[in-house]
């Protein structure tokens, strides 16, 4: 517990389990699995689109808000007041996320989509990767920070307030942002199309899950919330994602099967955006002289990203079938297996920084 | 690492106001791919079932901590204000489940 005399790391086992360990490959069957539905069956998927409110899907509504609603209600907004504590280490991860991380993967994934991989991939497809790569790239992550930051041996306080800082910052930041980097792609996306979306998908589940939080803590204690509640609530998260994932494939059967190699393509950006943004707030962490259990969790918040949002989004604006909710959708399946390669560059490097802070 | 968890003057102040009880425990947070860790939270109440605690008559207050918690070389201390005010545990690295 104390990291003062504690050298070793914790082994990738003891924080993940099989299910978070393997992602990828469950992300891989579920895209197998919605090909092969919306091939064998297309009568589910089509009878489930038809299911629309003010062109909202009910069933992608509802699975959406499952994956979402779980990691807002463990947002402890209290933490908030310890901005102060680590100004270091919250203006890198503060700068890093909103500064530069949109801007960097909007000019990564242009440059690939739009020129690289030009004689390989349609404009028209083009430009819905890179709407795909701008909302990954507008959207830190929420949720597995806990885990990465764990497997770092991050600092506990530390990690809540980045969070609860990130998801308050996210409510007013994303919309803008994206709409911003849309318009500069000549992606045009109405701006009550966007505003919707924000509302449905961030506002709503933020006030239902603050609100649930502090009304069942009122009244059951945060010691039940913990152990009881969010223990039942906590998994649908990574349930709902693969239901969402099956759903989505269902309708991008078409895509994939005419353009199998574009999940490759798609990847190289965003590998290639994960790596640089970790670099950039770990080595500036470096610079400053940040101890290493700040500058390990500050690192990895902007490196992974709150897929759950950026899924939802594309959906929301671009449509299932669109190349926005395929290019979302390849961040999930690369997001383990890179994340896990930036735990062992973080705890291969930490003698390179000063002694934790406690 | 003398003490059980060591208690800031005012987060001292801020629990003898509420009844002179700490819990000291782990909050556990899920990931969103799945896996989950957990952090170490601070409360001026008494835990729902004491025998999972150690408890310990500490510095003029009843402290019930976690027995993964105790001689870490953990600090309670209080920040925040009005509805904001709560108290946080320094020290602590983000746990296995």
């Amino acid at each position: 517990m104390s990291m003062k005399q504690d050298t070793s790391s914790p082994s990738t086992a003891e924080g993940m389990g099989l299910f978070e360990r393997f992602l990828s490959v469950w992300v891989a069957l579920a895209i197998v699995a919605g090909i092969l539905l919306g091939q064998l069956a297309p009568a589910i998927p089509e009878a489930l689109s038809r299911l629309e409110v003010a062109q909202v899907s009910i069933p992608i509504a509802v699975l959406i808000w499952a994956m979402i609603f779980p990691m807002m209600a463990q947002i402890d907004f209290t933490s908030i007041a310890g901005v102060r504590r680590q100004p270091k280490g919250l203006t890198i991860t503060t700068a890093v996320n909103w500064l530069i991380k949109p801007f960097s993967m909007f000019a990564i994934a242009w440059l690939f989509f739009m020129v690289i991989f030009q004689p390989f991939i349609p404009e028209a497809l083009a430009s819905q990767y890179l709407a795909g790569a701008i909302l990954l790239g507008a959207a830190p992550c929420t949720a597995m920070v806990f885990v990465w930051s764990y497997l770092t041996r991050g600092d506990a306080a530390y990690t809540l307030v980045q969070v609860a800082l990130n998801d308050l910052i996210m409510l007013f930041a994303f919309a803008p942002i994206v709409v911003f980097l849309l318009g500069i792609s000549n992606i045009q996306v109405p701006w009550n199309t966007v505003a919707l979306s924000v509302v449905l998908y961030i506002v709503i589940p933020l006030a239902a899950g603050y609100i649930t939080r502090q009304s069942l803590i009122k009244k059951r204690g945060a010691e039940w919330y913990d152990n009881v509640f969010m223990k039942r609530v906590g998994p649908i998260t990574p349930i709902g994602l693969i239901i969402t994932l099956v759903m989505l494939f269902a309708f991008q059967g078409e895509v994939i099967l005419n353009n199998p190699l574009h999940i490759v393509l798609i990847a190289i950006p965003l590998i290639i955006q994960t790596f640089l943004i970790f670099f950039i707030a770990y080595g500036w962490a470096k610079v400053w002289r940040v101890p290493h259990n700040i500058a390990a969790p500050g690192a990895m918040i902007g490196a992974s990203n709150f897929f759950e949002l950026a899924v939802a989004a594309a959906i929301a604006l671009f449509g299932m079938q669109s190349g926005a909710a395929l290019a979302t959708v390849v961040g999930v399946l690369v997001e383990v297996p890179l994340m896990l390669a930036l735990v062992r560059i973080a705890n291969k490097t930490r003698r390179h920084f000063p002694a934790d802070a406690h | 690492m003398d003490d059980v968890i060591e208690i800031e003057e005012n987060a001292l102040a801020y629990i003898k106001q509420r009844g002179n009880v700490l819990t000291v425990r782990l909050s556990p947070r899920h990931g969103c791919c799945g896996g989950s860790a957990n952090v170490a939270v601070a409360e001026a109440i008494s835990p729902k079932d004491p025998s999972l605690f150690q408890r310990y008559h500490h510095q003029g207050i009843t402290l019930f901590t976690d027995p993964k918690l105790t001689y870490q070389g953990l600090k309670i201390n209080v920040e925040g204000f009005w509805k904001l005010r709560h108290l946080y545990v320094e020290g602590a690295s983000v746990l296995a489940r």
